[in-house]
């Protein structure tokens, strides 16, 4: 069975110039890259070519980037180190929607002493700028907003939110790893100070990723050890996830124009038919004014979104939802709660994210199901007449 | 996703019961907060206390849409007391067992069929308060028919109580 895959917002396959650039580092290339012997050492180059290319992506100098293990951990650093820096500033600046890479950190640094105020966003998905404004002040350390949401594809005002924060004296800090690859991104245009950054959402391996600090700040690490990466994060390189990453940045970048206008096109295609031909159905943040080009949560109206996943899953269509439904309780997800979007219709969003590989042929097959799906479990359906 | 087994798959895939009865003689509407999930079911009942007839629609996973699915044919001909006495584990077993996080969507059938008994037990009551109020003892009373002895006057009957309940109910005498 054709397996047609558009979860790609969870993770990506990887290359297959990535999986080549990566196999003599996982062969014959073992050496530690710190090592004084040139059968170690010797990877260095490789490293530094790496992050090159991760800063080429962003628009970023090579001394601005750290490699790291992934989203997560440079997320945390970002959040954790950033209210280590000055003692007058312990304050953490958020949005309703960030990824619990983000909100569980400052939530545990809230509990640790710090202070946490959290941005609305508005039915559209869009950071409240207003709002940002009112909860950032001199105590803030940080101000995190993500730069694309991953459920709605909503894309933030990140120069505007940066201003609020440089304003204030605070850090401005982006979790990017929605939006790097997918659509361009310059950390010096945008005057971003710290940005988050993972492997694996750009057909790249899973288990690495980077922080870009800019030049110049002096950001505390969370793993103390061997000074690797000057300090700013000690353990052994992972050379050759470090080597994926960076030929999936090269990748991403010499792709870049056609992915965004591809998946562009493709989603749009998307959106009309599924809007046709499945009665009851809307685009989130439909009217945000920008939208990651190949991201998008349709809510079905009356149909719970994970009998809608088995269906699809049946016949080797793969998307994803907000909500898992397990032992007893089901959280919808934040991101909907936040935009208000009423109880019942959260429980009916599914997403669905494309990638550069992603074809015509793909959502053709995926509608074609997908409106006999609808149908089928709107028949079932105690909401529907 | 689940490792749900065949037969609970077909039941999500061809449930039985589905939709609603004409005149049901109990409907329940439930939610189950934690979850969003939610169940309209309706039931009718024989002159012997069975379940006659039982449809269902339901808002939910495919455990959910199964597990009700199989309540209603487990339930389908058996004495009110029996059916309520159903139990999650027994849900589980008839559909070829269930992953235990799914145990939960079960409960919601027992929580509409509850209601719809309740449904059933309040219109029959309320009937039966007319009557009593008329000095007519009935052999049998049901939320749409009536059975009198041989005395009573029938049309008359019918008359009260279509006025009363605003229902159309039968009244036969037996």
């Amino acid at each position: 069975m054709n397996t047609v895959y558009l979860d790609n917002a969870a993770t990506t396959r990887m290359a297959p110039e990535v999986l080549e650039a990566m196999l003599p580092f996982l062969k014959e290339q073992f050496g530690n890259p710190s090592s004084f012997h040139s059968f170690g050492s010797s990877q260095m180059e490789a490293i530094e070519k790496a992050r090159g290319q991760v800063a080429r992506l962003l628009g970023a100098k090579c001394e601005e980037i750290f490699f790291t293990s992934g989203g997560t951990e440079s997320d945390n650093q970002a959040l954790r180190g950033a209210v280590k820096i000055d003692p007058a500033r312990k304050g953490i600046v958020t949005s309703a929607v960030e990824h619990p890479a983000v909100l569980e950190t400052a939530k545990a640094l809230q509990e640790d002493g710090c202070t946490l105020a959290i941005a609305e966003v508005n039915r559209n998905g869009e950071l409240d700028l207003e709002n940002l404004r009112e909860l950032v002040n001199q105590q803030t350390a940080i101000v995190s907003i993500m730069a694309a949401n991953n459920e709605t594809g909503v894309v933030m005002p990140l120069k505007e939110a940066a201003e609020v924060a440089h304003k204030a004296g605070a850090l401005f800090h982006t979790d990017a790893v929605q939006m790097v690859g997918k659509s361009p991104i310059d950390v010096h245009a945008l005057d971003i100070d710290i940005l988050s950054l993972s492997a694996h959402k750009l057909h790249g391996p899973k288990g690495v990723g980077a922080i870009y600090i800019r030049k110049g700040i002096k950001l505390p690490p969370i793993l103390t050890g061997g000074h690797q990466e000057k300090g700013v994060r000690s353990g052994t390189y992972n050379a050759p996830g470090i080597v994926g990453l960076g030929k999936a940045a090269e990748l991403a970048l010499t792709h870049l124009k056609d992915t965004v206008a591809s998946e562009q096109s493709l989603r749009e295609t998307f959106e009309k038919r599924v809007l046709a031909s499945c009665p009851g159905s809307f685009i989130v943040a439909d009217n945000a004014s920008h939208r990651l080009p190949g991201t998008v949560t349709v809510i079905f109206r009356g149909i719970e979104s994970e009998a809608v996943l088995t269906l699809l899953d049946m016949q080797g269509i793969y998307a994803s939802s907000g909500s898992a439904c397990s032992t007893g309780s089901k959280n919808p997800s934040h991101v909907l709660y936040a935009m208000g979007v009423d109880y019942t219709l959260a429980n009916s969003a599914l997403r669905f994210s494309l990638s550069r590989y992603t074809t015509e042929e793909e959502i053709d097959r995926t509608v074609e199901l997908l409106s006999k799906v609808v149908e089928r479990l709107r028949r079932i359906s105690p909401y529907i007449e | 996703m689940w490792q749900y087994s065949e037969i609970l798959m077909d039941h999500f895939m061809n449930p039985r019961n589905v939709g609603n009865l004409d005149t049901p003689d109990g409907h329940s509407e439930v939610g189950s907060p934690q979850c969003g999930d939610a169940m309209y079911l309706d039931i009718n009942i024989d002159d012997q206390g069975n379940i006659a007839d039982i449809a269902f629609k339901t808002f939910g996973c495919a455990g959910a849409i199964a597990s009700a699915s199989a309540l209603t044919e487990m339930s389908r001909g058996l004495p009110i007391e029996e059916a309520l006495k159903i139990r999650n584990s027994q849900i589980a077993e008839f559909l070829g067992g269930m992953p235990p996080e799914k145990f939960h969507c079960s409960v919601m059938g027992h929580q509409a069929l509850k209601a719809a008994v309740d449904d059933f037990r309040a219109k029959c009551e309320e009937i039966s308060t007319i009557l009593n109020d008329m000095g007519v003892t009935p052999i049998l009373v049901r939320p749409g028919r009536v059975y009198l002895k041989s005395v009573a006057d029938a049309d008359a009957v019918a008359k009260v109580l279509e006025e009363k309940v605003e229902r159309k109910i039968s009244v036969e005498v037996k």
